[in-house]
């Protein structure tokens, strides 16, 4: 059906128009600036409304958030254990995103569901959980939790089936860590490398208990 | 996130007409998603959420600074900076036709020319009905065109 030529010649000028709207609406866009990223340090990360008024353009202080966890670059010492280890620290790698400076808990049933009575009873105080997922370690599904430490977030992963006889500790450039023996299981442990890990040991020790 | 940066500035921009509460709307809406990032189910639906919270984080922004109507006249130096990105008198008289066209006409009119959404994804943006949406499209472009015209 061919058109009429008054509706081709209107559907034409409308045409125009969209084209001259959206060249008009095409702002230019300051670039996402990535800037040198500094170690994780306290100025940095113990405050989000301290964050919040850097210099324009200013949003890449989230997407920073992202390459600080991704240039974290830590590595395992012990000698024993290698694959615990490792795949301990390819999933710091892997989950950046739980590493964010926040002051909003996770729901009472976002950790139930993630720290259920089947795995697990820990105590919530001991410390302010921000993060709890779910995830894969070394095969087996494992409780993956973040509390806020003094000095930044702070990763723990309960693995009530990877049994270790020892302590084993985890050194990176910017952060440290270390993997705790808990009875049948075991418990890892991490953090920036000003932040007191022995205090966090001792509150998440004492709030968990295995279930099996 | 980044990969939206783009489209996150330029709607705050339009909503806001003005270039640095664009940026501190961009700002507090990556901040505000981070935290969220949990609610995104589909990555597909990821430039749609991100503009929800732009729109959420620009209102928020003004109902804090009790921001009135801006005087065309009488614009900050920020604000102008929006009217005048480029020299193409053309360019610029429709860009000042679209900054002066009420917040209901030129937000469903960004979302549909630039974003490429549907008129029943605007609707859901805006909580408005499609037929709604597309009174006001219809009522945005006959306003630019008059301008134009008039220019």
């Amino acid at each position: 059906m061919s058109e009429c030529s008054s509706c081709q010649a209107y559907r034409l000028e409308m045409k125009a128009l969209d084209d001259q709207i959206l060249r008009a609406l095409s702002l230019n866009v300051p670039e996402l600036n990535m800037p040198e990223l500094p170690d994780i340090v306290t100025s940095n990360v113990v405050s989000l409304s301290a964050r919040r008024r850097f210099s324009p353009p200013t949003w890449f202080a989230m997407a920073a958030t992202v390459v600080v966890a991704a240039l974290i670059g830590i590595r395992f010492v012990g000698v024993d254990h290698q694959t615990l280890a490792d795949e301990v620290l390819a999933h710091l790698d892997h989950e950046p995103q739980a590493l964010v400076v926040t002051d909003v808990e996770i729901s009472d049933a976002r950790f139930r569901s993630v720290v259920p009575a089947s795995i697990a009873s820990m105590d919530r105080r001991a410390g302010l959980i921000t993060y709890a997922q779910s995830c894969e370690i070394n095969g087996r599904d494992v409780p993956h939790l973040v509390i806020q430490g003094e000095h930044g977030p702070v990763t723990i992963l309960l693995m009530p089936e990877e049994k270790i006889p020892n302590a084993l500790p985890l050194e990176g450039d910017t952060v440290h860590g270390v993997i705790l023996p808990v009875g049948s299981g075991s418990i890892a442990i991490i953090g920036v490398r000003e932040e007191r890990l022995d205090l966090i040991e001792e509150r998440v020790l004492k709030s968990v208990t295995w279930s099996t | 996130m980044g990969v939206f940066h783009r489209d996150m500035y330029r709607y705050a921009a339009w909503l806001s007409r003005d270039k640095a509460i664009a940026e501190d709307v961009v700002q507090e809406a990556l901040l505000r998603a981070w935290k969220s990032l949990e609610s995104l189910r589909d990555d597909a639906a990821a430039k749609p959420w991100l503009l929800t919270i732009v729109r959420r984080e620009n209102a928020r922004y003004f109902e804090r600074k009790r921001l009135e109507t801006v005087d065309i006249d009488n614009l900050t130096a920020s604000q102008a900076a929006l009217l005048a990105e480029e020299p193409d008198d053309e360019l610029d008289d429709m860009r000042q036709a679209i900054y002066e066209l009420d917040d209901d006409y030129r937000e469903p009119l960004v979302l549909q020319v630039l974003m490429g959404f549907s008129t029943n994804e605007i609707g859901e943006q805006m909580g408005l009905k499609q037929g709604a949406v597309l009174t006001r499209l219809h009522r945005a472009r006959a306003k630019l065109r008059e301008q134009m015209v008039t220019a």
